[in-house]
């Protein structure tokens, strides 16, 4: 253990360099910089910014943001709860979904003959584009006259996410130990309450990973939001700020505001919970 | 003693018992919902996209009326189509570009936070950001980067008198898709760099510290160890980034709607203008569209796999 230790040390030790230093800071400062311009436009008004971009907000006009939300003219709160409803209901759906099937996919008691190949299948789906699905489940919304609801976007979005939350729950069932499943029988437990009583608790880490993942792309998704939904009051926020900027486009400070409150709520859980974004984001990615 | 050997037996019967009788009840429950949903919003789709792709289809209102038209949509796109031979020479520059300068900056950024250098952690947050948020905010927050009159950038190039550099990005006809391969990479490089980290820390120090102890320099040991190590995570991670960049549209959407003049046109943008832009009421050529770039992105991703994995000899 202790050489072991050393070793890593030696290895890793650190690489002190100034020009590295340098060039790392100027690279990082392209990230950083759009998102503190916006933030500073967001705090100014629109006349102020024409005359110089790059003013500084020295008296920070937190009203915009009080404008943002409560105008009845910008309708940003109704954007904000149409993309809550839309994501929280698609989210449930790939939730049930997917932790019912990575549990009958990861654990040898379901083994069946084709269940592998049926795993193959699912998995399979991660090659595929929207731009594949996406008409054919245009016409089945509209055959059923769904288009223009937000259950279109909720039960495509359901699908969205469920072969990557399927194989990461069913990877992480597969390595819990078998003797719990077999304690909870002997105790007269069936198979949905050894399920939900005993395996789900346990699960919780590929849990969270799901919903950190799918939450991500249901809140950002686009394409799918201007196809199936184009009456403006029940547009989502992604699909909203498209036209924000033909709107109110030259207010900058008003799409400024716009911009920074649609992304705040995922920047400040982000700042928290840093690590945790990075590991279930590197988890989703499945070997191609 | 009698008695746990009984159990014993009692448990390997049991055991062949499982084997026999399976658990169906406990199957169908489990795999069930979530497969006929699958099969309704994802193969299903799949299959309908390629049998629209030979016909003619107009939505209107609730009715769809349905044309069987052969191989005709195919034959205009590989022949009359010219919006998307731009679309395409547009899409696969940048799914070489693309690629190759994502793949090049984000293995050096993960080979040397793998060393630590000072501020690692901050470097690795402020990197991956870009991630979380939505393509449409990137898109519009680069439309003012990038604007002639007071974007940052040329605001920057006039500052330090280059004036003749300061364009207009994203109004000209040769610069957008330039602009639009470089705002997907500032979005989406800090995800490759993750990756490749994860997988230089999947690494066991020891062969780094052999390496050490035969003598070689920290370059050489990179070079001829870690990075041969990397290759399946790097080929992985390349490959997720061709078909980030063959597919992708919420950027380019937002950015530049493909504009102007279909400058920076993408298939994937082309595709969604076709179906429910133009208001061409045919949802059949777009299927069709979709059909061969779904092919185009395969055919791509196998050649990578095979000329990229490493030779098992």
């Amino acid at each position: 253990m202790f050489s072991v230790h050393i070793s890593r040390a030696r290895v890793l030790a650190g690489i002190r360099s100034i020009p590295i230093t340098v060039v790392l800071m100027l690279f990082t400062l392209i990230f950083i910089i759009p998102f503190a311009w916006m933030i500073s436009l967001s705090l100014r008004t629109s006349g102020d910014i024409l005359l110089n971009p790059y003013g500084l907000p020295l008296n920070p006009r937190w009203s915009n943001y009080w404008k943002l939300l409560f105008d009845p003219a910008i309708k940003f709160y109704q954007y904000f709860v149409n993309s809550i409803i839309v994501t929280s209901l698609s989210l449930l759906i790939t939730i049930v979904l997917s932790t019912l099937a990575g549990y009958g996919f990861g654990r040898p008691r379901y083994e069946f003959p084709w269940r592998s190949a049926l795993f193959g299948l699912l998995l399979f789906s991660l090659m595929l584009p929207h731009q594949i699905l996406y008409i054919p489940q245009y016409v089945m919304m509209a055959q059923y006259k769904l288009i223009n609801t937000r259950w279109a976007l909720i039960l495509i979005y359901g699908s969205l996410g469920l072969p990557v939350s399927i194989y990461l729950m069913s990877t992480y069932f597969a390595q819990l130990p078998g003797e719990l499943e077999d304690a909870a029988r002997i105790d007269g437990a069936d198979d949905l309450r050894t399920f939900w009583h005993v395996m789900l608790p346990i699960a919780r880490p590929a849990l969270a990973t799901v919903i950190l993942i799918n939450f991500l792309s249901y809140w950002n998704e686009l394409l799918l939001a201007i196809t199936m939904v184009t009456k403006p009051s029940l547009r989502t926020l992604p699909a909203a700020m498209m036209n924000f900027v033909g709107d109110i486009g030259t207010d900058y400070a008003m799409v400024a505001t716009s911009l920074v409150a649609a992304m705040l709520p995922i920047l400040i859980l982000y700042i928290l919970l840093s690590e945790k974004f990075i590991e279930g984001l590197t988890a989703g990615a499945i070997k191609g | 003693m009698t008695s746990s050997v009984q159990t014993q037996r009692v448990a390997a019967e049991e055991v062949a018992l499982r084997k026999v009788r399976r658990p169906w009840g406990g199957i169908l429950l489990f795999l069930g919902p979530a497969m006929i949903y699958y099969l309704i919003f994802t193969v299903y789709p799949f299959f309908a996209s390629i049998y629209y792709s030979v016909t003619s289809i107009t939505p209107v209102g609730g009715k769809i009326t349905t044309t069987f038209v052969g191989l005709q949509n195919y034959i205009a796109i590989f022949t009359t189509d010219d919006v998307f031979r731009q679309a395409v020479r547009n899409s696969l520059l940048w799914s070489v570009v693309g690629p190759a300068l994502e793949m090049t900056v984000a293995t050096a950024l993960a080979v040397v936070i793998y060393f630590r250098v000072p501020f690692h952690r901050f470097y690795r947050v402020a990197w991956f950001t870009p991630i979380l948020m939505s393509g449409v905010i990137v898109g519009i927050i680069f439309r003012w980067v990038f604007d002639y009159d007071w974007g940052l950038l040329d605001s920057v190039l006039r500052a330090v008198g280059l004036d003749a550099l300061a364009l207009n990005w994203l109004g000209r006809l040769d610069t957008p898709i330039w602009v639009v391969i470089a705002v997907h990479f500032w979005a989406t490089v800090g995800y490759s760099f993750v990756l490749l980290l994860a997988g230089l820390s999947a690494i066991p120090v020891d062969l780094m510290e052999a390496a050490y102890i035969d003598g070689a320099s920290r370059l050489r040991a990179v070079w001829h160890v870690l990075l041969p190590l990397l290759r399946p995570t790097w080929v992985t991670v390349l490959i997720l980034s061709f078909m980030g960049k063959m597919n992708a549209f919420n950027v380019v959407w937002a950015l530049t709607m493909g504009g102007p003049m279909h400058a920076s046109e993408t298939v994937a943008t082309y595709i969604q203008k076709r179906a429910f832009g133009w208001s061409t009421l045919d949802l059949g050529y777009p299927a069709a569209l979709s059909v061969v770039w779904f092919c185009a992105v395969m055919i791509g991703v196998f050649v990578l796999r095979r000329w990229l994995q490493p030779k098992t000899d």
